[in-house]
């Protein structure tokens, strides 16, 4: 079986909730390839991120089994400018977190340039419920 | 040292699965983190949620390029799935583990039945869609229009998405699980979209791979900012997967269908073992 190809992935200028899904439609495949390089960039920054901080732990001579720092926010930068490994690791986790939001608002957009209404409510109740996510983890914290 | 590279090789071959089959990795990094490392369920399942997510990032990317991931599709689900996970991260630190436990390897053993490689009358429909056109459209009502124009946007050449709402229910159930279980949910709705929705099973895996990141990141976030992510963990974990994953994502479409399906099957049992037997000890 060869990969199939969903029509229903097509952009389209005029919308593509319109057209019919048993041909594919001619639009741009713009968008895809937008949220693909965002994908694949975010993954490669924060694997990078990580990548560096694991070669300074191991610099350090510290066991990755030895527990690591708790996620602390208002030492992010401070760890980063210190060269310390727990800071380029946490700020490669939170990329890490925050690319696939990216993703639904980079999608989000262009939706809305697209004029594909469903999807752009849709994207935008993602995005909602990712930020209700952090609102109730952040009250659970506290 | 040592563990650095353990932790590095089995994120790699978690990885390599994981992007292959749409599991996202997380149930072989689960059971190697707590059976091979000593970390807690708890703690495993954070450091295999950020896992997930990369390796969703890594063939997502991929999938998307070639066009086999069905990103309006994945994206419909994945509102679902994100709701499910959101509810099953808060509720995560409150269920016995066994319990879930039980549930889950009856789950796995459940979803390895519906897609063992046989000749079954379910996969001959998928792979001819149009021959079955009686079979009730439950998603009808949720198209734009009432005309079904948002379902066929959903839809894709060979194949009509089915049962709109069945899908959603078992893409909350999906985010449910990869809360509690770290995993990326791919287990679920690979067979929901390829059974129940009439997706083809290559563009079912390649969109659940897509729809794992946001799954995994709603509840991700609860487990960060709890503390239950270890960081000189996660590192070495992730980015094993990642090229684990890499890898896997450029030689998916050169593997056999029926190979796929077999090794989904024969992980989906190996892991139905694990669980029960994790249960009962």
């Amino acid at each position: 079986m060869t990969a199939s190809t969903p029509g229903g992935l097509y952009g389209s200028a005029t919308g593509a909730g319109s057209l019919p899904s048993s041909s594919p439609e001619p639009g741009s495949p713009g968008l895809e390839r937008t949220i693909a390089r965002l994908l694949t960039g975010g993954t490669y920054v924060s694997i990078a991120l990580l990548t560096i901080g694991l070669g300074l732990l191991l610099a350090a001579g510290v066991g990755p089994l030895s527990g690591g720092p708790a996620f602390d926010p208002a030492s992010l930068v401070g760890d980063i400018l210190a060269l310390r490994p727990a800071g380029f690791i946490w700020l490669g986790v939170l990329v890490v977190v925050a690319t696939p939001a990216a993703r639904v608002a980079a999608s989000l957009i262009g939706f809305a340039r697209a004029g594909e209404r469903p999807m752009v409510v849709i994207a935008g109740l993602i995005l909602v419920v990712i930020v209700v996510s952090v609102a109730l983890a952040t009250g659970l914290e506290g | 040292m040592i563990d650095g590279l353990l932790l590095l090789g089995g994120g790699v071959l978690a990885g390599l699965f994981g992007s292959l089959l749409g599991l996202g990795g997380g149930i072989l990094i689960v059971p190697l983190l707590t059976l091979g490392f000593g970390l807690t369920l708890i703690q495993a399942v954070g450091v295999s949620l950020i896992c997930v997510i990369v390796t969703s990032g890594a063939a997502a990317g991929v999938y998307l390029e070639r066009r086999v991931a069905n990103l309006r599709l994945g994206m419909t689900l994945e509102l679902f799935t994100a709701i499910g996970a959101l509810g099953g991260g808060l509720i995560a630190f409150l269920i016995e583990e066994r319990v879930l436990e039980l549930l889950f390897a009856a789950l796995l053993a459940w979803v390895a039945y519906t897609m063992f490689p046989r000749a079954n009358p379910a996969s001959a429909r998928v792979l001819a869609p149009d021959a079955d056109p009686e079979v009730p459209d439950a998603g009808a009502s949720l198209s734009t229009g009432g005309t079904g124009t948002f379902i066929d946007g959903l839809s894709g050449p060979g194949y009509q998405i089915r049962r709109l709402r069945l899908g959603a229910a078992g893409s909350v159930g999906a985010g449910v699980a990869s809360a509690l279980l770290g995993i990326g949910g791919g287990l679920i709705k690979v067979p929901v979209m390829h059974v129940v929705m009439g997706v083809p099973l290559r563009v079912a895996t390649a969109t659940s791979n897509l729809m794992i990141g946001i799954t995994a990141s709603a509840s991700a976030i609860i487990y960060l900012l709890r503390g239950e992510i270890d960081p000189y963990v996660a590192a070495p974990t992730a980015i094993g997967v990642f090229l684990g994953a890499s890898v896997g994502s450029r030689v998916a479409h050169r593997i056999d269908l029926r190979i796929l399906r077999g090794l989904f099957v024969a992980i989906l049992l190996y892991t139905a073992w694990q669980m029960l037997q994790r249960a009962i000890a």
